[in-house]
């Protein structure tokens, strides 16, 4: 550790100068942006704009869909990794094919897998032979309501693994000796999975589940990928608003309609900057 | 005397030396047959082996091996990685059948029509390597994006290799006041979605005259925080003891990062790196926004657009589009999984 080093500054100074003129200019810019009106004099107008927006029908329907799915992804993506995880704990035959198998879509680029994907949920495809064979009716995945599950889908495929080796090395600093306890005192899996290791990674737990929940904000590139710039209302997402208003050069809207979403994001991300998992490392240092 | 058979290890794993020839303690005029065993090696088992030979202990045997290798969890795990992979590897079996078969297949396609199926196709009627020529050969087009995509990766890349570690080696090994309240933004940045400073980044860029030009994708891709928060979370977790120890031998800060830090932070430099490429290969929303002029798309943005017009070649196209992916991340997996289980992002 370096104390007291004015050379610090010159690590520090390209990467903060880039910071600065890319993220934290038009960041703090478009806080102001979002309270003036946009005209040639750009007057103040205090929080007017933002109370356009939210009354405006396509923004909360932008907005509603976006929580959705996230919500949607978020939980599954975080129970699944876990399991996951736990069972992946204990080395077994082939564990390491495995763990490639769930990571390696996490680099692919959604974009390339539109064409299998809409072949996998044609009509007549092959999640329709499923589901037939399960004894249901079939399903149009491309239209309406249905298309999120496509959606979700792909982009569970794509971020699953990531999130699967984050808690697998969490996992890995937990004591064997607490397990062997607990097996001793005749607990099952689900009973060790919940009262032992969940409250061993807790830290990591809420890492990962507000990373989930953040991303899945992003699940735009999935949407954009299947149902395009201009996509049914089921998945239209905050998004696509932003980027329709973009496109009609409407700024204020979509700095107003970006904010508002911020905070969203922000009030989870003091939360997670609250535990200890992003904390410890500074405490170390 | 002994019932026992003398080659058989006892529990501490000795052997008996076998009695051969008549046995001194009965000399009644009976010559008990002689043992015929021949005499083993000395071997050190501490479990005797099963008394029944028949296929029923085999069969317990096996089963027992098979508990211990948790085969529910095996078959989990087999059954998943096939859902996995499978995207991935009809995308490169489908690339080697005929443009014909393709276009035919596709046509099939949105048919709704409950008595009719989409057959699953395993081989093509005669393996070919047409869609790889149409897209690499006769029509430039998709090239020229799979160009603009590599060069806007590497761009980054060297861009990043230049910034990022060093303004993780400020945010991590040095104090001095206000760094946590840098962390903390570095932080707040990581999290936003692209879309919250969308409109005055391309204020900003117009401001600086780069909005249209490459340098609108590959500036802003440097600084990307999340690299930054990466890298730090690693070299906070690199032991004191190592540092301290390069200063003692008086090593300078710039020493100590170039000849302490850097060479331990190997993985997760390598992690980072593939990752990053990963991003820009994926890059959709920027090009989107920042780039009016098709020239300089990369593939991510054009890739489905290029498909409406020749769904013969789509495959081939997905294929070339995942392979470059496919191979940094066989490159990189043990980089991304050791980078991951140091750095202290549990």
């Amino acid at each position: 550790m370096f104390t007291r080093k004015k050379t610090v500054w010159l690590y520090l100074a390209p990467g903060l100068l880039g910071l600065l003129a890319f993220y934290f200019v038009p960041f703090f810019w478009g806080v102001w942006f979002s309270l003036t009106d946009g005209t040639i004099d750009n007057k103040f107008v205090g929080f007017q704009n933002y109370l356009d927006v939210w009354q405006n029908e396509i923004f909360q329907l932008g907005l509603k869909n976006t929580l959705e799915l996230s919500l949607l992804c978020a939980p599954v993506i975080f129970v699944l990794s876990f399991l996951l995880a736990s069972l992946m704990r204990k080395r077994v035959a082939g564990d390491g094919f495995f763990r490639n198998a769930l990571l390696m879509p996490y680099l692919m680029p959604s974009a390339a897998m539109l064409i299998i994907w809409l072949l996998m949920f044609d009509y007549g495809g092959v999640v329709n032979r499923v589901v037939v064979a399960l004894g249901f009716e079939r399903v149009f995945w491309l239209e309406g309501g249905a298309l999120r599950v496509p959606i979700v889908l792909l982009y569970i495929w794509k971020n699953l693994g990531f999130s699967v080796v984050i808690f697998t090395a969490a996992l890995q600093a937990v004591p064997e000796s607490l397990y062997e306890y607990a097996a001793l005192e005749g607990a099952g899996f689900f009973r060790r999975q919940f009262s032992i290791t969940l409250p061993q990674v807790l830290p990591t737990a809420f890492l990962v589940l507000v990373l989930a929940m953040v991303n899945a904000f992003k699940i735009f590139k999935e949407v954009y990928v299947i149902g395009g710039a201009y996509p049914e209302e089921s998945v239209y997402t905050l998004q696509h608003y932003m980027n329709n208003k973009f496109a009609k050069l409407d700024y204020q809207d979509v700095t107003t309609a970006a904010y508002s979403f911020a905070v969203i994001v922000i009030v989870l991300f003091l939360l997670m900057y609250r535990t200890k998992a992003v904390r410890q490392g500074e405490s170390a240092a | 005397m002994t019932d026992m058979k003398p080659t058989q290890p006892t529990a501490r794993g000795e052997v008996i030396a076998p009695v051969i020839g008549p046995d001194p303690t009965l000399a009644y005029g009976f010559t008990p047959e002689p043992v015929r065993q021949p005499v083993k090696p000395l071997i050190f088992i501490d479990r005797p082996e099963p008394k029944r030979r028949g296929p029923l202990s085999r069969l317990r045997r096996h089963l027992r091996t098979l508990r211990h290798n948790r085969p529910f969890t095996i078959a989990l795990f087999c059954l998943i990685a096939v859902l996995m992979l499978t995207p991935i590897v009809f995308t490169f079996l489908y690339s080697f059948f005929p443009k014909g078969e393709i276009t035919t297949y596709l046509g099939l396609r949105n048919r709704y029509d409950a008595t009719k199926w989409l057959d699953v196709l395993f081989a093509p009627s005669v393996v070919s390597l047409r869609q790889y020529y149409t897209i690499l050969i006769e029509e430039p087009q998709y090239l020229k994006l799979f160009v603009n995509s590599a060069m806007y990766g590497a761009a980054i890349l060297l861009g990043q290799t230049l910034v990022v570690p060093m303004t993780a080696y400020g945010l991590s090994r040095f104090t001095f006041k206000g760094r946590d309240t840098l962390f903390f933004l570095v932080l707040m940045l990581m999290l936003l979605p692209f879309q919250v400073t969308m409109a005055p980044s391309v204020m900003t860029l117009r401001a600086l005259g780069l909005l249209n030009t490459a340098w609108a994708i590959i500036l802003p891709g440097i600084f990307s925080p999340f690299y930054i928060f990466l890298l730090r979370q690693f070299m906070v977790g690199i032991p004191g003891e190592i540092i301290e120890a390069g200063q003692m031998d008086g090593a300078g800060t710039m020493r100590t990062f170039v000849h302490v830090v850097l060479p331990v932070c190997r993985p997760i430099l390598g992690a980072a790196a593939a990752l990053s490429f990963a991003d820009c290969w994926n890059l959709v929303e920027q090009p989107l926004v920042y780039l009016q002029n098709v020239d300089l798309q990369p593939l991510s943005v054009m890739f489905n657009k290029i498909n409406e017009e020749g769904q013969a070649v789509a495959f081939a196209g997905a294929a070339l589009y995942l392979l470059p992916m496919l191979l940094i991340y066989i490159y990189f997996q043990d980089d991304i999984l050791l980078g991951v289980q140091l750095s202290e992002l549990k």
